[in-house]
């Protein structure tokens, strides 16, 4: 199998991007590809904290592009999965520290070593979507079953085609199975019918992401939670499996069940 | 890193995203990427150990922000035989 770099972004901001990267790139892992996640929002970095690796950043993409380290140094080892590493980004720089096309050098370095390269995108219209957009080969755009995270997602779903990168896929994040039934929230064939775009993955809301948030332990490492199953279904999916597509549960109605909530 | 996260276990989510944001705010505002001070950490062990006893296990270093200050502040916790005179005889009291 080629390498393949995955740029996971959004038409809205705060859809769920970063929280997917992280799950993703686990989940991947856990299937024994060699995965590294590079956070593509220079200046607003965030999959450190949330993977919970903040703490050994050394180094960043943007040190490596201006040759104060070699790739190697900046990549840090997530030693919870057999072969998972973050590219952190700079914290102090602005989107314009990496170049469309050092970017792509960039994950043509890294291809050499590793089976998937994913990019946590910053949201499609704001500076420095280019730069993660230029090395894709899948492009996952992240929507909320709401109006507004629709309807931008649908420019960005055009801005894909037109950059000659599409078709770009959908993941359907905090999707809550029971106010479809009540048809209360759009449901997965509303939003396919609406934009005319394949579904990748339906992530369930699960109250089970902010825990693990706040401990900087992605829910795809070891968890059974509904998100955390849903992102093993998207990893089998981006590995090429055949996989069919079902919508977890959320897991507030799980505990309303089994009353615990 | 790994005291950071003994100290973690047992506590609650929101408690531990607190004290993640705090550590990560400071370097942050310091802009001074905290592996740094790991790397910094294992060099200060290498210098002092060579002249005296240290539990190295224990050695902290940590920024503080004092108003517009930032410091260093570095803990260095000597092991027992550090109080012997380097020719080997006892102190006398
Ligand atoms: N499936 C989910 N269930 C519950 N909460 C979720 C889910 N997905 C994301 N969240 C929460 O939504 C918030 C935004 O997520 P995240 O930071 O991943 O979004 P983003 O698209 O990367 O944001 P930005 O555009 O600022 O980069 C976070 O608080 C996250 O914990
Ligand atoms: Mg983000």
């Amino acid at each position: 199998m080629h390498p393949i770099v995955v740029t996971i972004t959004s038409g809205k901001g705060g859809v769920g991007k970063t929280t997917c990267a992280a799950n993703t790139g686990c989940a991947l892992a856990l299937l024994q590809k060699k995965v590294v996640v590079i956070d593509g929002d220079i200046g607003l970095r965030n999959l450190d904290i949330v993977m919970g690796l903040e703490n050994r950043i050394v180094y960043d993409s943007v040190d490596v592009i201006e040759g104060r380290c070699r790739l190697r140094q900046a990549l840090i080892r997530d030693k919870r999965a057999p072969e998972l590493y973050l590219l952190p980004t700079a914290q102090t720089r602005d989107k314009t520290a990496i170049s469309p096309q050092q970017m792509v050098q960039l994950c043509d370095e890294l291809r050499k070593e590793f089976d998937f390269i994913i990019i946590d995108s910053p949201a499609g219209i704001e500076q420095g979507f280019h730069t993660c957009l230029a090395p894709a080969n899948r492009v996952l755009i992240v929507t909320n079953p709401e109006v507004s995270s629709v309807r931008d997602s649908d420019r960005v779903i055009g801005l894909v085609e037109s950059q000659e990168k599409g078709p770009a896929h959908l993941i359907i994040n905090r999707l809550v199975k029971s106010r479809v039934k009540r048809q209360e929230m759009l449901s997965m064939e509303d939003i396919v019918e609406v934009l005319s775009t394949e579904v990748i993955g339906v992530v369930p809301e699960d109250e089970n992401i902010l825990m693990s948030t706040n401990r900087g332990h992605p829910v795809a490492l070891n968890g059974q939670t509904p998100a955390a199953m849903a992102f093993h279904d998207i990893a089998r999916r981006l590995s090429g499996e055949d996989v069919p597509l079902q919508v977890q549960q959320s897991t507030s109605f799980i505990k309303r069940l089994f009353g615990r909530g | 890193m790994n005291a950071l996260k003994q100290l973690f276990k047992g506590r609650n989510s929101a408690d531990t995203a607190k004290q993640r944001l705090r550590f990560v705010l400071i370097h942050d505002r310091a802009e001074i990427p905290p592996g740094v001070l790991d790397l910094i950490k294992d060099d200060i062990i290498a210098v002092i150990s060579r002249r005296l006893p240290i539990d190295r296990s224990s050695v902290s270093v940590n920024i503080d922000v004092a108003g517009e200050e930032n410091r260093l502040l570095v803990d260095i916790p000597l092991l027992a035989e550090s109080r012997r005179r380097p020719d080997g005889a006892k102190r006398q009291l």
